[in-house]
């Protein structure tokens, strides 16, 4: 399927602003299943400077400084991005059980001479407590639950998934952003942010690697009325590493595994690795407004992207087998388009 | 010329016994690099020892070496046991190899875990020691600084065992301090021991601080010709502040805050004198992750947004490249022997202290089995602080609570195994007694290699302990490294061998400016606070014997004429230091009645501007901001007022009182003890100082306080008409507290009158002390500032003056004294009201053209997930974070 996706943040301020540094993770990532067609950035006021790097995590990182005084900011990403093959490939994940993944990242941290597994030892960075993800002995103790003894590893964090929608109620509001995963816990409530740091702490108590994928999901509108404009918003869930599967997208908001109307950005550690937008101003007054809105549109298939399909996955050596599977049966619910 | 005195050990020093001294052999006899000092020691009784301890304090005192206590910032002096530790020049061979080396290898684990990774590839380190490293910082990956040597500067602290075999206790790779502190030892120990420090062929320190310079030009990025560095310090609170003004100062860089430098079109800048000034290199004496708020520490307030990207344009190098913290993680030392192999082929010629990584099974249980045995430290170091804990000295519930804090997260964790470091002999109270001592060694990287100081920094534990470190107070010596044969002599700024590099001036940041304009105005403030309340002083002690100045009579006795004159004075006081309400307006008759409290209040209370303490306090702050850009003598004078202060301070509690306690003594009264030093200040900077652009700044600072000081000072006594008598005794006092009485006298050989006293403080050219003087001083220290449109044109900044400047010169006093209405001299009023106002223009100005108006340093709101409809509520963002 291919989208267009518009994602604008609009900065008001009370006063001047005299300089403006920022630093984007808003232009999505080529990856096996996704390609961008194309992909821009628009700041206005224009930018005295801008550039664009990759990241440790393979992120396009987008860098910008505005030295001319302003009292208004805005950021807009337009891409359009198709996304083909994604979702779970049961033969390959079913049966490794929990505690071998477990027992291979840690094999990768012996340092006994023998060289690990170069794909382990790529996922161990997410297996390490992380700053907005640190070590939380109440994650653990939520986790043992779903990570009965020789449980399939897929088995495990889809039931933990499960819980965590079953559990959590999702209430904007309930959280900022930086809130430590002990208080979503304790309050029972959160939104797509605090689930994945959720499901991200639960799995690495118990020894597996996760990561964080910021993006979107392609939402309905409620049944009867037409989709607005800008009603959607920036998405965000965990990944698991399954070793000789790649990685396996999960979305415990939506308790559902990633499909084809996930449109991914980038992927970190947690949340601060790739924050849509993060930087440092120079002004005496307050941020008097912040607007932020997203527009997820299918586009019809075009006789030329329908080609495109079959050549999605970029023939990669030793990508994740599961994006060579062809599209499968989704097992998953159409979204609401609210609550999530 | 060694005799038998010098071979035996001093009466009364005795190691303990399975230990290692440095000086005394198990046999008792003295070891042969010690024999000269010993020798000296022989001929001491404990009162030279006293003495010698009492003349380094004195000479680090009058360096103004301190060390700011961290957290709190509050400065102390720098403590130097004046006996040198002696290492002979076969002792020092292994040490110097064994530093180089591991410099080396440290450069080649720092150059991989930011390229290729082969370490972790390979099996040699354990991933998560590097990827789970709070020092290892992602953004930095695959950058590099020119040249091989990814690892600039480089100190690592060594103690000898029991076995006298020196052993690695820990690495500094981030910003490593001491180097100049050891520079400072020297030259206070060679001052004492003069003569023992010529016949022992001690090995100079100037290589170290040349092949830094070198290194600093070589590092510099492709194509700066002539390369332009600073020094990027916290600010003047920090611990090693003073270190980190010498640093700059010797190297001739300039040293800056992060508020000094901006990043524009891709390279990092410094803010000057109303321009920008390209940088080439950043030396960093600010931990990395403080470097910048875009990327790395989101709050900090100290750092340089967009610095991380300019790294990435490689358009600047900053050594210690950031990043490089993640070699303090002391859990390296256990995988270190086997990746010396590894990589460099060879076993580290240093050991280093036995280390266990808790973060796996083996060593882990190891440790657990006993963990009273061990000191426990964290693989991530936090400043300032210590972070070894000693477990024997732990009782059995602490060892329990630190049991379940490693096993919670045993990868954060290393055991070391606990040394006995060598003892040597220091002067303590009680004689020359043995303590435990760490050197720190230090390298740099000088373009071929490391180049290693020939001593270093060598601290000793205050007492029997053997946790040594600065944060908790530890003594240092100077480290005499003995040379073979004599060294030859070469300067600090010459070596014969290599053609000298040029290094481009670096232009002051417009900050050091402002502080020293500030550091003018403060200085002159001061002094007319100290003036105006010692006259009131000697006002009351002249009319002591009359009743208090509220109770006024009709009669016109000299006692009532007194109590005017005090009232005057006091409410002058107010008025000058706009300490409102104060001697003014509601409720100031009980005050005027019994001024002593108020009085101390406008002398002692720092926190309240326009009082002496605040004026003091301000004064020396921006001495500590700007101390690179004073040299030699100012600095022994502001340090002298920062002793004055400070034993002001010590004398009874908070900050500087009008009168000595009478418990102490002093003959001089604090004030004048204070005085005093302000006027060293203003004589230095007459005869002394270099006529650039900072002297400018500071004297222009200077003459546009003292102005407002004559102004205000004129309009709260002289608007006032009074009796004749109170008028001429309250104009005396002006003219005192002025510094005019003497050219009054005889020029007018009469009483003061109005007019006359307004003649000779305001327009008066002759006199050094008139307001027209200070302004035509003004108007020609604004000339000489950078940018001025050249003679005969007039920059934005003068035109303020030069308007009072005329204003002044068309005035008439007679006039102005002469018109009346009822108790006040309304034109009078209006026209010092005009000059004030023309001079607080000017100052503003002067701040606008030359000085940096940053506005505040804030994050970008972050929006959280939630639908788009809630978004449209403005949200406040997070306020700055960051220390200060």
């Amino acid at each position: 399927m291919t989208f267009r996706v518009t994602h604008t943040t609009a900065y008001t301020y009370e006063s001047q602003v005299s300089a403006s540094f920022g630093e984007a993770h808003l232009l999505p990532r080529e990856m096996p299943g996704q390609r961008v067609h194309s992909a821009e950035l628009v700041i206005d006021p224009q930018p005295e400077e801008s550039a664009e790097h990759t990241d440790y995590f393979g992120n396009r990182t987008s860098y910008f400084a505005l030295r001319s005084p302003h009292r208004a900011l805005t950021v807009t990403a337009t891409s359009v991005v198709e996304v083909t093959g994604r979702g779970p490939s049961g033969q390959l994940l079913a049966d490794q059980p929990w505690e071998a993944v477990r027992d291979a990242l840690a094999a990768a941290e012996r340092a006994d001479g023998t060289p690990p597994d170069p794909e382990t030892l790529a996922a161990t960075s997410y297996a390490l407590a992380s700053p907005q993800v640190g070590r939380s002995m109440a994650a653990a103790a939520y986790a043992v639950p779903s990570f009965r003894p020789g449980r399939p590893v897929l088995e495990a964090v889809e039931h933990l998934s499960h819980r965590i929608n079953t559990d959590f109620s999702f209430r904007p509001g309930a959280t900022a952003v930086g809130t430590p995963v002990e208080q979503v816990l304790s309050r029972r409530a959160g939104v797509c942010q605090d689930f994945a740091h959720l499901t991200i702490a639960a799995c690495r108590s118990m020894g597996l690697a996760a990561r964080y994928v910021s993006g979107y999901l392609e939402t309905d509108p409620p049944p009867g009325r037409p989709k607005l404009q800008g009603a959607d918003v920036s998405h965000a869930w965990a990944s698991v590493f399954i070793p000789r599967a790649g990685w396996v997208d999960i979305d415990p908001t939506n308790d559902q595994l990633v499909s084809d109307r996930y449109v991914t950005v980038g992927w970190g550690r947690d949340y601060g690795d790739v924050a849509p937008l993060k930087g440092v101003i120079f002004t005496d007054g307050e941020t008097r407004g912040l607007k932020v809105s997203v527009d997820v549109r299918r586009l019809p298939p075009a006789g030329a992207m329908v080609q495109q399909q079959t050549a999605a996955a970029p023939a990669q050596p030793g990508a994740p087998r599961q994006t060579q599977q062809q599209q499968q049966q989704q097992r998953i619910q159409p979204s609401t388009g609210e609550g999530w | 010329m060694t005799t038998a005195a010098g071979r035996a050990a001093p009466a009364g020093y005795a190691p303990g016994p399975g230990g290692y001294d440095e000086m005394v052999a198990p046999d008792g006899s003295i070891r042969p690099a010690w024999h000269p000092l010993g020798q000296t020691l022989a001929g001491m009784d404990l009162r030279d020892m006293r003495r010698y301890r009492a003349e380094a304090s004195r000479l680090l005192a009058d360096d103004g070496v301190t060390y700011h206590t961290p957290g709190t910032g509050e400065r102390r002096n720098w403590q130097l046991d004046p006996l040198p530790m002696m290492i002979s020049a076969e002792d020092w061979a292994v040490i110097e190899s064994g530093v180089v080396q591991r410099a080396e290898l440290l450069n080649l684990v720092l150059s991989d875990l930011y390229g290729p990774q082969r370490l972790l590839r390979d099996g040699l380190l354990p991933p998560r020691l590097v990827l789970g490293h709070p020092g290892f910082l992602r953004e930095l990956h695959g950058q590099r600084v020119r040249g091989d040597h990814q690892l600039f500067t480089y100190a690592v602290d060594l103690v000898r065992d029991v076995t006298g075999t020196p052993v690695v206790l820990s690495d500094r790779t981030q910003a490593p301090s001491g180097a100049a502190y050891a520079l400072q030892n020297r030259v206070v120990t060679s001052r004492i021991f003069a003569q023992l420090h010529r016949a022992s062929h001690v090995q100079r320190l100037a290589p170290y601080f040349r092949a830094l310079r070198k290194g600093l030009q070589e590092v510099a990025p492709e194509g700066a010709t002539l390369p332009r560095t600073v020094l990027l310090t916290p600010g003047s609170r920090n611990e090693t502040a003073f270190e980190h003004a010498f640093l700059a100062a010797r190297l001739g860089v300039s040293m800056v805050e992060g508020t000094d430098l901006t990043v524009e079109d891709g390279r990092v800048w410094l803010r000057s004198l109303g321009h920008l000034e390209p940088v080439d290199v950043i030396l960093r004496r600010l931990d990395q992750e403080w470097c910048d708020p875009l990327e790395l520490r989101a709050g900090s307030l100290i750092g340089v947004p967009g610095l991380v990207q300019a790294v990435r344009t490689r358009t600047v190098s900053v050594v210690n490249t950031l990043g490089s913290g993640v070699l303090e993680n002391p859990a390296l030392q256990a995988f270190l022997p086997r990746i010396a192999q590894q990589l460099l082929g060879q076993p580290l010629r240093l050991p280093g202290v036995r280390t266990l990584w808790c973060g796996q099974t083996e060593p882990r249980r190891e440790v657990m089995a006993d963990l009273s045995r061990w000191v426990l430290k964290p693989i991530a170091r936090v400043a300032g602080r210590g972070n070894s804990i000693l477990c024997e000295q732990l009782d059995e519930p602490q060892l329990r609570r630190l049991r379940a804090q490693v096993l919670a997260d045993p990868s954060g964790w290393v055991a070391q195994e606990p040394l006995r470091p060598a003892s040597a002999p220091t002067l303590t109270v009680d004689g020359v007694q043995p303590r435990r001592t760490v050197l720190r060694a230090f390298a740099v990287a000088d373009g071929q290699g490391y180049t290693v100081m020939p001593g270093g920094l060598t601290r000793v534990a205050d007492d029997e302990t053997i946790m040594i470190a600065n944060h908790r107070g530890a003594v240092s010596k100077d480290t005499w490294v003995l040379a073979g044969r004599p060294e030859r002599l070469t300067g600090f700024w010459m070596d014969p061998l290599v053609p000298s590099v040029e290094a481009r001036e670096s232009g002051m940041p417009a900050r050091a400016a402002e502080n020293l304009f500030w550091l003018g105005r403060y200085a002159e403030r001061a002094e007319g606070v100290v003036r105006l309340l010692r006259e009131i002083d000697d006002r009351r002690t002249e009319f002591s014997d009359t009743p208090p100045p509220g109770q006024t009579t009709t009669s016109t006795d000299r006692a009532t004429i007194g109590a005017a004159c005090i009232r005057a004075l006091l409410q002058a006081v107010t008025q000058v230091t706009t300490t409102y309400p104060g001697f003014t307006g509601p409720g100031s008759e009980a005050r005027l009645a019994d001024p002593e409290q108020e009085l101390d209040m406008i002398a002692g209370n720092d926190r309240r501007p326009g009082t002496l303490a605040h004026a003091i306090r301000q004064l020396l702050d921006c001495v500590d901001s700007v101390r690179d850009q004073l040299s030699g003598d100012t600095w022994l004078v502001v340090t002298d007022l920062q002793r004055r202060v400070m034993a002001t301070e010590q004398n009874g509690g908070s900050a500087p009182r009008r009168r000595s306690d009478d418990r102490v003594g002093s003959a001089l009264s604090d004030s004048a003890r204070i005085l005093h030093g302000l006027l060293a200040i203003q004589g230095l900077a007459a005869e002394n100082m270099v006529r650039d652009a900072g002297w400018h700044f500071m004297d222009a600072g200077r003459r546009l306080e003292r102005s407002l000081q004559i102004v205000a000072l004129l309009r709260a006594t002289t608007t006032h008409v009074r009796d004749t008598p109170a008028d001429s005794l309250v104009l005396e006092s002006v003219l005192r507290v002025d510094e005019s009485i003497i050219t009054y006298r005889r020029r007018y050989r009469s009483h003061a009158q109005v007019d006359t006293v307004l003649d000779l403080l305001l327009l008066d050219p002759h006199n050094p002390r008139s307001l027209t003087y200070q302004l035509e001083r003004l108007a020609e220290d604004l000339r000489q500032l950078p940018g001025h449109p050249g003679p005969g044109r007039i920059a934005p900044t003068e035109r303020a003056v030069l308007e009072a400047s005329t204003a002044l010169r068309v005035a008439d006093t007679t006039m102005l004294a002469d018109r009346t209405d009822g108790a006040l001299r309304p034109d009078l009023d209006e026209f010092l009201a005009h000059l004030y106002g023309l001079l607080v223009r000017a100052g503003d100005d002067l701040g606008e053209l030359y000085f940096t108006h940053q506005l505040r340093q804030r994050q970008m709101a972050t929006a959280v997930s939630r639908p788009a409809a809630l978004e449209q509520r403005p949200v406040v963002p997070p306020g700055p974070g960051g220390p200060r």
